[in-house]
């Protein structure tokens, strides 16, 4: 950095840091207006709240006045715990598999195991439905979880991929011909560098699962009620304050997560290493 | 024997596609030859109806460039915060992660409201606008394909970044120092060294950003309105309230095609980019 | 690679997903859709427990949108999701096609006799009135008179509209439609007069959405029913109901067995108990605000009617001619109002 710093380096510093401003507004703004209104003393969903209170959080934690909710994110968390499972394993297992081809067919898998990303939830939904009564198969948690499965693993499969694609293959080559088995190469070598990877696409999953409209609409059935499915009908016809506080609770969880996560794996590791 | 057994990964993920997502896929293309909403004569009619109708084109053309749209003003705003992520002390980078991953954390239900409150008439920006007297009308900005572009670059903001950081953070740093060492402006720098570094995950990121533009339903109905017509409403229309299911079936496989052939596209280009990095 | 164990054992792991919990020991069960909000919280407060109580019955309720109970029906043609459709007057005609129901004995109902003539045919029975009018914010503009002064200032720059996808956005429209010289079967003068007012219209949007844009001030006039209007003002929005001048358009909403289900006579039980007297006024008190159909409830007297009789003056509209004009009338309205 020299003393005198010229015209360039100075619009740089303004346009990038003016921009990078600009985004954190436009992706901070609207979270700080969902956790104003999730404080409000009113009754329905409006902003600028009235008054500050905790009522919406007391509501949405009472057992008998909030069952149906309970019900719906035990349902959704368990949604997106399974799928986030089943997909992490098949996803990084078909990313290990694919990254190192350049065979025509391994190219057009990875294009296929993308597409439920760009096929809209509601045709998918249709679609499934469909299918899974013509073979017999009825609407449960099993089949919500599956398709789930596959409309969440395109994330896995990029993240994984991005990061397999930095890895050094002489690295995996030095650690194969050095004699270590290609289980042993993968447990030692390749998973402990891919796994950040594996761990960021496994997040956006799991939230991806949580927020799933058009999947859970066409698989649920009156047992499988699921949260963003009672969210949106207490949104279009009550504006419910406690579909803020839900919200709200999902912040302050993830903040929780995301400390214990850096205290024990490192989420930004991958960032900097 | 190592090189067959490393494909083979990739069956389980295949076998599972297979069995739930490309058999329903290929019901619905097979459903798409139908001409009649009762789904028993066969035939061409349905994609003859949409693909003769200079409407379905210009909605096509409107939906991809809603993706191309969002996929600029994502990358407008969010690499230059990669950029700021990368010259940030470890603790700030923390803080920084946790503001990006954000967007994720609002339930789709929720943002749309929040969208309201901002851009809404007697909204955020307008009165703020107002009180400093920047304007005496309020602006119309939702309902506006540009307050539309605004909502959705926030959600897909986490989509464009953990992909572009986690490549742009194993770029080696002496590169910029080398190249400030030889005089280059910062400018010429980032446009020299860092942009076409970084290709590789900034190509990912559009990837994720233009595909899930293009099919975020929710967002692009209510805060773009109904008078902003995109291939997803139309799916919507034909399969929920007329249950013309080859024709929501048609317009579902355009979506997947045109959206696709523009993912191929950018993934051509990744790949071709990515050889700056390995040679 | 992949042994059977490995397989096997994924396969336990999908299988021993907890599922709720036992349901405790009834008599029978019986599941039934119906929509989400307002309906699902009464039913599920009010209906579920007389139920239990009366003839001990479990009901389980899937909310989900009259749109989406056919099409969920439809694909899984012959295994029903669900016993019992709750649906719009659109909707139960779409489904009737579809042979999605099974025909219904009245002569099964206890509180038949309590319902007005003709709230019982071969495929259902009434069990909700819903009475469509003009929704407006009496602290920004002021009431309008009818459907006409929509498209007139100061109304047409705060108004809000919703499109053919609802059965209220539809009946709206025909009604404007009829103003301007159209009719039930002809909504071209609507969409002629909306298209030279449309850039002062304040918002055209999702009928889910209306209530947010409403309540931020988005829009301050728009189409909607008695209950939305009476739920939202008891949430201490700034809303008012009008009549039109031409008459406020009435329908009802009625339940249906589905077509193939095992548990067709609890499905009766369920419709009786719904059109019972003490389930009905239950419904009709706050927060609810349901209209009820049996003749021994009182109407609650917000209402811009006195008793059931005087609906029959209300505007009623045969579906059975609207059902197979809507496609075309959606095609028109994404043209016409596109940008």
């Amino acid at each position: 950095m020299g003393r005198r710093r010229s015209f360039a380096d100075i619009s740089y510093g303004l346009v990038i840091g003016g921009l990078a401003v600009l985004a954190l507004f436009i992706i901070v703004a609207p979270v700080v207006i969902v956790l104003m209104t999730s404080f409000t003393e009113g009754r329905s969903l409006k902003f600028p709240p009235t008054g500050f209170s905790l009522q919406w959080y007391e509501a949405l934690f009472d057992p008998s006045k909030s069952r149906q909710i309970h019900r719906a994110v035990s349902n959704s968390l368990e949604v997106a715990a399974y799928s986030t499972v089943f997909g992490v394993l098949l996803g990084s297992l078909a990313a290990l598999g694919l990254s190192r081809s350049r065979s025509k067919l391994a190219r057009a898998a990875d294009s296929l195991f993308m597409s439920p990303l760009v096929l809209p939830g509601l045709t998918f939904g249709l679609a499934a439905l469909m299918y899974f009564t013509l073979i017999g198969l009825r609407p449960s948690i099993h089949l919500i979880i599956a398709g789930h499965m596959i409309v969440t693993v395109p994330f896995i499969l990029r993240t994984t991929t991005a990061s397999l694609s930095q890895l050094d293959p002489a690295l995996l080559d030095s650690s194969l011909s050095l004699g270590a088995s290609w289980l042993y190469t993968l447990r030692r070598v390749t998973l402990p560098l891919i796994a950040p990877g594996i761990f960021a696409g496994a997040f956006l999953a799991f939230m991806a699962s949580i927020d799933n409209v058009p999947v859970s609409l066409f698989l649920s059935t009156a047992r499988t009620d699921m949260l963003p499915i009672r969210m949106w009908g207490m949104m279009e016809s009550t504006l419910d304050p406690r579909i803020a506080a839900v919200s709200g609770v999902l912040i302050a969880a993830a903040f929780l997560l995301m400390l214990i996560m850096e205290w024990t794996v490192g989420l930004t590791r991958r960032m900097r290493d | 024997m190592r090189k067959a057994a490393e494909w083979q990964l990739a069956l389980p993920l295949a076998l599972a596609f297979a069995s739930i997502f490309l058999a329903p896929l290929l019901m619905l293309v097979g459903v798409s030859f139908f001409n009649d909403d009762k789904i028993t004569q066969p035939g061409f009619g349905q994609w003859a109806k949409f693909l003769g109708d200079p409407f379905s084109y210009k909605v096509i053309a409107d939906t991809m460039l809603l993706g191309v749209k969002t996929v600029c003003a994502t990358v407008l705003i969010g690499y230059p915060l990669a950029l700021v992520y990368l010259d940030a002390s470890p603790r700030v980078q923390k803080v920084l992660i946790f503001i990006i991953v954000m967007p994720l954390l609002l339930s789709v239900v929720v943002r749309t409201f929040a969208w309201i409150v901002v851009l809404g008439r007697e909204g955020v920006v307008n009165t703020v606008l107002m009180q400093i007297g920047v304007i005496s009308e309020p602006l119309r900005l939702l309902q506006t394909e540009l307050g539309l572009v605004i909502s959705l670059t926030q959600i897909e903001m986490p989509l464009m970044l953990l992909p572009l950081i986690s490549v742009m953070s194993r770029l080696d740093p002496n590169m910029r120092d080398a190249s400030a060492a030889l005089g280059a402006s910062r400018w010429r720098t980032l446009f020299t060294v860092i942009v076409p570094l970084s290709m590789p995950g900034l190509v990912a990121g559009c990837l994720l950003v233009f595909a899930s533009s293009t099919t975020a339903f929710i967002s692009q109905t209510v805060i773009g309105g109904v008078r902003l017509i995109y291939l997803p409403l139309l799916i919507w229309q034909q399969s929920l309230v007329v249950f013309n299911w080859p024709l929501a079936a048609v317009v579902s496989i355009t979506l997947l095609v045109s959206v696709l052939s523009v993912v191929s596209a950018l993934s051509y280009l990744g790949r071709r980019s990515s050889g700056y990095l390995h040679g | 690679m992949f042994s059977r164990r490995t397989l096997l054992a994924g396969a336990t792991a999908i299988g021993g997903v907890s599922l709720l919990p036992a349901i405790a020991h009834a008599k029978g069960i019986v599941t039934a859709a119906t929509y989400p909000g307002v309906w699902e919280d009464a039913y599920r407060s009010i209906v579920a427990p007389a139920l239990k109580k009366k003839d001990d019955i479990e009901l389980e309720l899937q909310p989900l949108f009259a749109v989406d109970q056919i099409a969920k029906a439809k694909a899984a043609r012959g295994a029903p999701p669900f016993d019992a459709f709750v649906l719009d007057p659109g909707p139960r005609i779409t489904a009737i096609e579809g042979g999605l129901f099974e025909k219904f004995d009245g002569k099964k109902l206890t509180n038949a006799s309590k319902l007005p003539a003709g709230m019982i045919d071969e495929w259902g029975v009434c069990v909700n009135a819903q009475v469509v009018g003009i929704a407006y914010n009496p602290k920004k503009v002021p009431a309008p008179k009818g459907w006409k002064d929509l498209l007139t200032d100061p109304w047409v720059s705060r108004l809000g509209l919703t499109g053919f996808q609802t059965t209220f956005g539809t009946v709206s429209l025909i009604e404007i439609a009829k103003v301007f010289g159209g009719s039930e079967t002809n909504i071209d003068p609507a969409l002629v007069e909306l298209k030279k007012v449309l850039s002062k219209v304040a918002a055209v949007g999702q009928p889910a959405a209306m209530p947010s844009l409403f309540q931020q001030g988005q829009c301050d006039v728009m189409y909607t029913n008695t209950q939305t209007v009476a739920t939202l003002k008891s949430k201490g929005v700034d809303i008012d109901f009008v009549k039109p001048e031409t008459g406020a358009v009435a329908f009802f909403t009625t339940l249906h067995l589905a077509k193939g289900t095992t548990e067709a006579e609890n499905a009766y039980k369920y419709c009786d108990i719904v059109a019972g007297k003490e389930v009905q006024e239950a419904l009709t008190k706050p927060p609810f605000n349901f209209i009820p159909i049996n003749k021994d409830v009182p109407l609650p007297d917000y209402l811009p009617m006195k008793s059931l009789d005087e609906m029959s003056s209300y505007v009623r509209h045969d579906w059975a001619k609207i059902n197979p004009l809507r496609a075309s009338w959606i095609e028109k309205f994404n043209k016409e109002m596109a940008k």
